[in-house]
């Protein structure tokens, strides 16, 4: 079955998904009671971290390729390493790489919709929305958080994006907007706890410490034994996941291996093509020669 | 049934089996007499007010006398029994697979050659022994069966905590997919945060890895779920559910792969330094590392 999803100018509709709707239980993987983990991303942010290779890709491109499955949802990506989230970039409204100005316009963008959705759900007397209102789902998904806060572009270029993701993590809740970040440790010189406090779902896969791990999950969990750091180097995808509840569960993410991405991807794009012509026409930017690093 | 002549030891050095203790003895009979009593009053009173409509109060009363005293009676007996009877009720699974096996090998054992006899009987014990699934079900449900003795077993020998010695009541138990969940009703003395610290000693009972535990619902303090851990989940694969959803074979053109250069570093000229914002501090004025981090903000601010 296909639905339609609404072109931001309202110029066109777009078959999308095979009747998957954002506002549906999300599945992510299994927890250790070996039930399905499933999550509420339209009105939660997720914030996902741990070391290198732990699986926290693994867990943006579950939500990733259901987004892109999803009807009336658009996918605004952010991805300092480009393949991570790069096989989504045909379906993507947004994709940003290593270019913390383009992020920077795009955040600014986000913020403006959202507020003229407050200002929508105002006039309508309402408080959020919901799947009846048939405004679309955007869902920012950010890989490598810190490229953005501490590697890319200016100092206050820097002070800017976490300026404006820490407006679109308050506001975009509500209306629709939900984000995915991921770092790999949200230590205070990455993202400010304040900040960190924001997002709804917290999930640590394998941290080196213990003080990593609080880091991740807040402070206190560990010495109450729910420690990232004891979770086996081997064991990809298992973590530590603070949401629905009232302490962490263990929970294992399904894993997509490149094959799968791209045959999702694929789908979707064609899924998503208007008229179902070519698919959306990308070319790869141009290799660069130089490097921008932070000041 | 016997009972130990000295409450508290296991009775084998007397020749004797403690069956029921002998405290729930004196419990179930000051239950009993107590229950009795209470049945008789209000037997009384109740068949005196309706016999009193149909006769003089004085007859009422020779009727009322005799109709309490059977319904207190029997009231009486039944809870005089009621340990004899919870153990008939906390048995049953074991004693209904008792009786049915060998009624059923009494009936083949009768009624079929010895010969048949054996086949049929290798392939009742065989069929589920060989295929895997049968024999995950059959090992579950005796797990199932198996846990909730060894959780009384827990109970009784190192969690009461009230002066009668009453012990939860173990309800359902099912296989899950690391082991067993049983849901139990705690009786007062106990909680979740005391159980939560015996949690080693019950999976030791349990012969489990480890033992799990939450309160079943909201509503209720008392009623909690236990999670025998015997099989560990979370190192096994888990599939997306999205691969099924879509087609793998869509008529995608083929496009053509990007050409990418750059990708050694000989191919890569030299990249002049850029300039900083600020102007970098003089050698030798180093600022204290944590002020450095922050670049000036408070590191209460900060994780």
């Amino acid at each position: 079955m296909s639905t339609t999803a609404r072109h931001p100018l309202g110029t066109d509709r777009v078959p999308v998904g095979p009747g998957m709707s954002m506002f549906d239980p999300m599945f992510i993987g299994i927890d250790e009671f070996g039930q399905h983990v499933s999550l509420d991303i339209v009105f939660h942010n997720l914030l996902t971290a741990g070391e290198p290779g732990a699986g926290k890709s693994g867990l943006l491109n579950n939500v990733a390729a259901t987004a892109a499955l999803c009807d009336n949802t658009r996918l605004v990506l952010f991805d300092g390493k480009w393949v991570e989230l790069g096989p989504y970039i045909d379906i993507a409204d947004e994709f940003v790489g290593d270019d913390i100005e383009k992020g920077l316009s795009i955040l600014r963008r986000l913020l403006t919709v959202a507020r003229n959705r407050y200002l929508w759900l105002l006039a309508n007397r309402r408080r959020k929305i919901a799947r009846e209102d048939n405004l679309s789902t955007i869902v920012t998904i950010i890989d490598e958080l810190a490229m953005y806060l501490k590697v890319l572009g200016t100092k206050e270029q820097q002070a800017e994006f976490e300026s404006l993701l820490r407006g679109l993590v308050s506001i975009g809740r509500a209306c629709g907007m939900p984000v995915v970040a991921a770092t790999q440790r949200p230590s205070w010189d990455i993202i400010a706890a304040s900040l960190r406090d924001l997002f709804g779902y917290r999930c640590a896969f394998r941290c080196t410490t213990v003080g990593s791990s609080d880091v991740i999950l807040g402070s206190g969990w560990a010495d109450l034994g729910y420690s990232a750091s004891d979770i086996d180097m081997e064991n990809r995808g298992a973590a530590w996941l603070l949401g629905e509840g009232t302490v962490p569960k263990r929970i294992k993410v399904a894993y997509l291996t490149d094959a799968d991405i791209y045959a999702i991807a694929d789908y979707a794009a064609w899924l998503r093509r208007p008229n179902h012509g070519t698919p959306a026409n990308f070319t790869v930017p141009a290799a660069r020669l130089d490097w921008e690093m932070a000041a | 049934m016997s009972k130990s002549t000295r409450p508290g030891r296991s009775g084998r050095g007397s020749g004797t089996v403690t069956v029921i203790e002998q405290r729930v003895h004196r419990s179930a009979a000051e239950n009993a007499r107590f229950a009795f009593i209470l049945t008789a009053i209000v037997t009384a009173l109740v068949t005196l007010v309706v016999a009193k409509s149909h006769m003089h109060p004085l007859l009422a009363a020779f009727v009322a006398i005799p109709v309490a005293a059977v319904c207190g009676g029997i009231i009486w007996a039944l809870v005089r029994s009621w340990p004899v009877l919870r153990l008939i009720w906390w048995w049953t699974p074991e004693i209904l697979a008792t009786v049915l096996t060998a009624w059923g090998w009494t009936v083949l054992a009768a009624s079929t050659p010895g010969l048949l006899t054996a086949a049929i009987l290798a392939v009742i014990v065989g069929v589920p022994a060989g295929v895997p699934v049968l024999r995950r079900w059959t090992v579950a449900l005796f797990w199932c069966v198996a846990v909730r003795h060894r959780l009384r077993v827990c109970f009784s020998q190192f969690i009461i905590t009230n002066r009668s010695g009453s012990l939860p009541l173990i309800l359902g138990a099912r296989p899950t997919p690391i082991g067993e969940r049983v849901w139990v009703l705690l009786r007062p003395g106990l909680s979740l945060t005391y159980l939560t610290q015996q949690l080693d000693k019950i999976a030791v009972a349990c012969h489990a890895s480890s033992v799990l535990i939450e309160q079943a619902g909201r509503g209720n303090a008392a009623f909690v779920r236990f999670d025998i851990k015997r099989r560990e989940v979370l190192t096994a694969s888990v599939n997306s559910p999205l691969i099924d959803v879509i087609d793998p074979a869509i008529p995608l053109d083929d496009k053509e792969p990007a050409t990418v250069t750059g990708l050694d570093l000989p191919d890569v000229d030299d990249i002049p330094a850029t300039t900083p914002d600020k102007p970098k501090a003089a050698a030798n004025s180093r600022k204290p590392a944590t002020a450095a981090a922050t670049d000036g903000d408070d590191i209460n601010e900060w994780i």
